[in-house]
């Protein structure tokens, strides 16, 4: 089980470090990196929803949290980004955590409820930022950009050091390193004791509770901890782009990286990584049919949750298990729901 | 029978109030430290919600709890686990996608207490022993990679047990842990608790099998409507008029007034 | 004295709208302990098939609304049929309905936007004209429309729910799915007639909000998530609580955006929704006015 993790682990690590190598179009490597952002950033909702089973939707808030602070601080405090991403990481820390006090008290859907209003608020207050103050009207001051975003505030800088044509090369590193810094940091968490706390509190509250875990803690901690890099994910994916604006705030994104925690498989360590790589294949696939990615996106969805609830990974964890335990007892997991 | 120790568990006056309703009414109970205390009376006489009080599960609306000289009414369930009380569960609660192993370790791991806001990660030598040892008296081992949600009752009740031995209890509350079971099984159970008692573990029981009750206790306690109709040693209850009348019946007493004739021969 | 007039006509238009969604929201909530996300879509196809019957088919206006009703009847049982009724035992099916019905919304509005482009319509079943004035606020026919068609259909709900057969197996359902199967009660059965009743109170509830704005492929998507904090103010599951706390909402938007502006009408309700789910994270009736433990 470990070592097929490790062997799988190295072998990706080469395919991606490699792929700049072979000079591909430009267009792949945008796509890669992309594809390590938003990799990020599931793997860290995975951590919170699949792991400790809090059904929050607040990842995406989070990551338009880390963007903007970063725009911000490039742009208003004249910062070099590199050292802003930390500080956006912190500030997404503690947004997270005031997010996870409010839900304290609340279960499952309430939850859900709660984070979406979060998202919504921050929509709404950026868009509405772009209006002339009603009491000076003289004054039209946007402070995030509203509507239009925001840019101006730098980048990576690798433009500077590669020179134009290679930055690209330079900012898919950085990606890359972002991404493999949040898997290891997933693993770790997972096979950690503090992960058994997060899938006891899943499986069971009360019985978590009378064997001595505390929801209190281990709810806010698991907040805060997937925070951090999410926020980092929001603040490299301003780097990359030069600009932010309230799309990332979009439930169409929503949609996108929610699909790719389903289709990966909940609560897997490798699921996010899968999820991603398959469904911005499958985008790829879609961008010919035009009108009916959106369709193509809900008919899959809807599928999965038929006929694999629990994802590729869990497609192939089971016949990984079938393989390996002869004729073992590997059933399918069909088992009343909880409770 | 007059005992000098300091009782390990101590409860004065404890009421449960559900609107106008007292579950738990005006209870008073001393548990010494090695004592087996058995608890049975007719359904919804308060039992569970007994032990639910007890555990902070759903904590006393009045009255003293305390345990080992300290108050414990108001703390919540993962304090008093931290204090040495560890109960299992009369639905067959466990952690369903976890395995055997990792189920008891979450006992082992966090049972004895987690201090500091930030948890240790690594799982210590200590922690992988207590695991060893609950499994081993639980006689669980041999399954203890099978994933928890695929077992037969018998084992997930055995889990059950083993989590809550995990955590090294002080006292153990346990709850109909044969309910359901076939005679043969509950004597698998009866011979696991029964090298418990032996090795001293105090334990507090729920069970409506009355051969196991009987068996396990050294002091029995009924309960109806909330309230202790009868306290003493296990033979005295058949005598009881209250108690075969509101709980046991006629039959079932004479019944049992026969098998305890033949157990206590053995002493 | 004009403001307050003019808040609790709004406000009490606005509330009726979200009534006759979040009570279905709460009905389905209620028996299977799920959220419906294709209830907005629902809303949507509602207000299309008023356009479809008038426009395309012609058949009369008052037609088109008893038509609307019976094509939300059936998409409730398509989306039983490809969501719930495959998911019900397995683990985590919560969470599973919830994405699946998120699919299933998805394709309805996307789908909409295919065949229909994303041009606004009128809707074509409505009233012009101002009834009269209430202190210096006009009062509009549309206005008391949407409090007749909300009142009816509560009013109605109700009777179907305590009165009738169907009703008790549904009550039944929602106090006790175990029980409920026990005592013969056919559960299969009753969860499509919840989804079917929902999705025709969503339906119409399209039509009537269509009336206010125009008719538009992603029309449902706001009054779902307001839908959705009506059902979680209210406690989920709780169908009297529903139509209370849908009044509450109708108000709390009509005093901020008359108050201050329309567009803070939104953010102000989620505030205030958060505020009173920390002070009760059970919602404001909880669940003593249900039928559910």
């Amino acid at each position: 089980m470990m070592r097929r993790d490790y062997i799988l682990s190295a072998v990706l690590l080469v395919i991606a470090v490699g792929l700049p190598w072979l000079d591909p179009p430009r267009y792949l490597l945008a796509q890669g990196l992309l594809l390590f952002c938003w990799a990020t950033v599931v793997s860290q909702w995975n951590l919170v929803f699949g792991i400790a089973g809090i059904f929050s939707l607040a990842q995406i808030a989070i990551f338009a949290v880390g963007a903007y602070s970063t725009a911000m601080m490039g742009r208003y405090l004249e910062m070099n980004l590199w050292y802003a991403f930390p500080i956006a990481g912190v500030i997404g820390v503690i947004f997270s955590l005031l997010i996870g006090l409010g839900c304290l008290r609340m279960r499952g859907v309430y939850v859900a409820l709660l984070t979406i209003a979060v998202g919504q608020v921050l929509f709404v207050l950026i868009m509405g930022d772009g209006e002339c103050s009603p009491l000076n009207p003289g004054i039209c001051m946007s402070f995030t950009g509203g509507p239009s975003g925001m840019g101006g505030f730098g980048g990576f800088g690798w433009r500077e050091v590669l020179g134009g044509r290679h930055f690209i090369i330079g900012d898919y590193y950085s990606m890359l390193g972002l991404l493999i810094l949040a898997m290891a940091f997933t693993f770790w968490i997972i096979h950690s004791r503090m992960g058994l706390a997060f899938k006891a509190l899943r499986d069971n509250p009360e019985l978590a509770s009378s064997r001595g875990i505390s929801r209190f803690k281990y709810q806010l901690l698991v907040f805060a901890l997937s925070a951090f890099f999410t926020a980092e994910a929001g603040a490299f994916f301003a780097a990359h782009f030069g600009s932010v604006g309230p799309g990332q705030l979009s439930f169409t994104l929503l949609l996108f990286l929610i699909s790719m925690l389903i289709v990966g498989g909940m609560g897997r360590p490798w699921g996010p990584l899968l999820g991603a790589f398959l469904i911005m294949g499958g985008d790829e696939f879609l961008k010919e049919a035009g009108e009916w990615r959106h369709i193509g996106f809900g008919v899959m969805l809807l599928v999965f949750m038929i006929f694999l609830p629990d994802g590729v990974a869990g497609l192939i964890d089971r016949v990984w298990r079938r393989l390996t335990t002869r004729g073992g007892a590997a059933r399918a997991g069909k088992a009343a729901p909880a409770e | 029978m007059a005992d000098t120790r300091e009782p390990l568990l101590a409860c004065r006056g404890v009421f449960k109030h559900f609107g106008a309703l007292a579950a738990v009414n005006n209870f008073d109970l001393d548990v010494l430290p090695g004592d087996v205390l058995g608890i049975g009376g007719p359904n919804g006489a308060g039992k569970t919600t007994f032990l639910d009080v007890i555990s902070g599960i759903n904590p006393a609306t009045d009255g003293r709890i305390r345990f080992g000289g300290a108050d414990i009414r108001q703390q919540s369930p993962e304090q008093i686990c931290h204090a040495g009380i560890a109960r299992t569960y009369q639905l067959n609660a466990v952690f369903d996608t976890l395995t055997i192993r990792e189920n008891v370790l979450v006992g082992a791991a966090f049972g004895r207490g987690d201090r500091g806001v930030f948890p240790r990660m690594r799982f210590s030598r200590e922690m992988r022993a207590r695991v060893d040892r609950a499994l081993a008296l639980t006689g669980l081992e041999d399954r203890q990679h099978l994933n928890a949600r695929e077992l037969p009752v018998l084992d997930r009740k055995l889990l059950m047990l083993a989590g809550a031995l995990a955590t090294e209890p002080k006292l153990l509350l346990v709850d109909e842990p044969v309910g359901g079971l076939n005679p043969h099984e509950i004597d698998q159970v009866m011979e696991i608790m029964s090298g418990l008692t032996r090795e001293g573990m105090t334990i507090i029981l729920i069970e409506h099998v009355m051969r196991f009750l009987l068996a396990l206790s050294k002091r029995v306690v009924i309960m109806h409507h909330g309230e202790k109709i009868y306290e003493g040693v296990p033979t005295g209850l058949l005598q009881d008029e209250r108690v075969v009348e509101v709980y046991l019946g006629e039959g079932t007493a004479a019944r049992l007034r026969h098998l305890m004739g033949g157990s206590a021969a053995h002493g | 004295m004009d403001y307050l007039i003019q808040i609790i006509v709004s406000g009490l238009t606005l509330g009726s709208m979200y009534a006759l969604s979040a009570v279905g929201l709460s009905l389905v909530w209620g028996s299977f302990n799920c959220l419906n996300m294709a209830h907005g879509s629902v809303m949507a196809l509602g207000a299309y098939f008023t356009l479809i019957a008038v426009d395309s088919i012609g058949f009369p206006v008052w037609v088109s609304l008893p038509f609307a009703m019976v094509g939300g009847a059936l998409v409730g049982t398509a989306v039983y049929y490809l969501s719930v009724h495959w998911m019900l035992n397995t683990r985590n099916y919560e969470t599973n309905i919830i994405i699946a019905t998120f699919g299933i919304g998805m394709v309805m509005e996307n789908g909409l936007l295919k065949i229909f482009g994303g041009y606004p319509y009128a809707q074509p079943l409505t009233v012009q004209g101002v009834a009269g004035l209430i202190g210096n606020v006009p009062v509009n026919y549309r206005s008391i429309v949407i409090w007749v068609v909300a009142a009816v259909l509560m009013v109605a709900l109700g009777l179907l729910l305590t009165r009738t057969r169907a009703g008790r197996a549904i009550r039944a359902v929602a106090q006790n799915r175990d029980g409920a199967k026990l005592m013969g009660v056919p559960v299969a059965r009753v969860y499509v007639q919840v989804l079917m009743l929902a999705s025709l109170l969503a339906a119409v509830s399209g039509i009537l909000i269509s009336t206010t704005l125009q008719i538009v492929p992603y029309m449902g998507a706001n009054p779902l998530l307001k839908a959705f904090i009506v059902i979680c103010l209210a406690g989920l599951g709780n169908i009297l609580g529903a139509l209370y706390a849908a009044l509450l909402v109708g108000l709390v938007e009509a005093s901020a955006s008359t108050l201050w502006a329309p567009q803070y009408g939104f953010p102000v309700i989620l505030v205030v929704v958060i505020l009173a789910l920390i002070w009760r994270p059970e919602g404001l009736f909880g669940r003593v006015m249900v039928a559910r433990q």
